[in-house]
């Protein structure tokens, strides 16, 4: 992952409330020295998250060390995360420090917190308590200046009303909570974020980022996105290795998305969520045309393609059913295969 | 056996994407139990559309109907 020059005014936040409101909270704690808990599904984003609030904290030019406690079996983590002397465990040739350590002045990341066995949990805790660490094998108390900053894709708190997760680590790491929407509840930042992720890939391999189909953005839209926006920045990666037509069109999308995007027609009209803010400001006419796209493409495939057919579902006339084609930049294709790409510029 | 319409089926749900994108997919001919397509429109010549409908539509074809062979795209 790169880290470099991530700011608070650089990422892609989306325009959606929920963004804002973790943003905003963002701001905020940026200076504080205090816990951080991210909670949020895989690839949300919780280790951009991190970087984020170490990058605009007093500790930026510090060491930023992440550490997932997934990856290591319950002695490794220990090795790992705390260090340890030689001759600690078989193969224990030299001395070594630990992430704690090597985060010292920074910021550690422990993302997975959830994933740390419950034995683990308690050794973790006297960390947190004491600013301390002991190296594996050793009996010197080294003092550690770190700022601590956990990730989980469970909540935790339940983990904690199971059993799984002790619960004084719990009110140790929850301090300042940021919890981080999946995707499909905050779908308005879609487009936001598929732009910005196809211009970085074409960029990437020295191509400007290509006009897209208004069927890839509706079936974007559409789609679930069960891997959050990791999956979405691999989807438009994709894309820009595959697409050399000159147009993203359906057949560079994975099929999955295609799919899965292509079989969720049962509510048509309910697309993306009302703001979760009360005062959040709304595009009331790209909402509409997004819905009314919805609706057509709905009655479209419904009725395999036959737009009378359509028409007499959406209950307005044949013609128009082709007025509203042509409004929503759906027919341009279907209407003139051979012009298909030259004209987006009204694209949204 | 599968039939012309357990098959059309499936295709509809990726229909109303490819038409809006000046494309189809269309049934050419059942084999026992396979399935001949041809992809017409705007993403007929791109060998990225043949990989993505293929793998798409062949995996949705094996979900939904679990007696179904190969997809050809022709």
């Amino acid at each position: 992952m790169t880290t470099a020059a991530l700011t608070m005014d650089s990422v892609v936040v989306g325009r959606s409330a929920r963004m804002r409101a973790v943003f905003e909270f963002l701001r905020v704690i940026g200076n504080s020295e205090s816990t951080v808990l991210i909670t949020g599904e895989s690839g949300t984003g919780k280790e951009v998250t991190a970087t984020l609030i170490h990058q605009s904290s007093r500790r930026k030019h510090h060491p930023f060390v992440a550490v997932s406690c997934a990856l290591f079996s319950e002695t490794l983590i220990e090795s790992e995360l705390f260090g340890h002397e030689r001759g600690a465990f078989t193969g224990a040739i030299k001395d070594r420090p630990g992430r704690f350590e090597l985060a010292d002045g920074g910021t550690i990341f422990l993302d997975d917190i959830d994933d740390v066995p419950l034995s683990m949990q308690v050794k973790l805790l006297r960390v947190l308590q004491n600013r301390t660490v002991e190296r594996l094998g050793g009996t010197r108390t080294v003092p550690v200046n770190v700022r601590i900053i956990a990730g989980s894709k469970r909540d935790l708190r339940q983990m904690v009303a199971d059993g799984k997760f002790r619960e004084d680590l719990f009110y140790r790491l929850n301090v300042l909570p940021v919890a981080l929407p999946p995707l499909r509840e905050r779908r308005e930042d879609i487009p936001v974020l598929m732009e910005h992720f196809l211009e970085r890939y074409f960029r990437r391999g020295g191509d400007d980022t290509p006009q897209v189909s208004d069927a890839v953005r509706q079936a974007f839209l559409r789609y679930s996105w069960p891997g959050n926006v990791r999956e979405l920045e691999n989807a438009c990666e994709r894309i820009a290795q595959t697409c050399n037509c000159g147009t993203v069109r359906v057949g560079c999308m994975s099929a999955s998305i295609m799919f899965r995007a292509g079989s969720q027609p049962a509510d048509p009209g309910v697309v993306t969520p009302l703001p979760a803010a009360p005062a959040a400001p709304v595009a009331l006419d790209d909402r509409l045309r997004e819905l009314e796209s919805n609706l057509i493409l709905w009655a479209l495939k419904v009725s395999n393609g036959n737009k009378s057919k359509a028409a007499e579902l959406l209950q307005i006339k044949r013609s128009t059913l082709g007025d509203r084609i042509n409004r929503c930049g759906l027919g341009r294709e279907t209407e003139h295969p051979s012009d298909a790409g030259v004209e987006h510029a009204d694209a949204v | 056996m599968i039939t012309k319409e357990r098959v059309e089926a499936v295709l509809n749900r990726v229909r109303p994407f490819m038409q809006a994108d000046g494309g189809d997919i269309e049934l050419v001919a059942l084999n026992g139990n396979s399935a001949d397509v041809k992809l017409t429109g705007m993403c007929a010549g791109c060998p990225s559309a043949h990989m993505t409908l293929y793998l798409g539509v062949e995996t949705a074809l094996r979900e939904e109907i679990p007696e179904f062979e190969s997809l050809r795209l022709i």
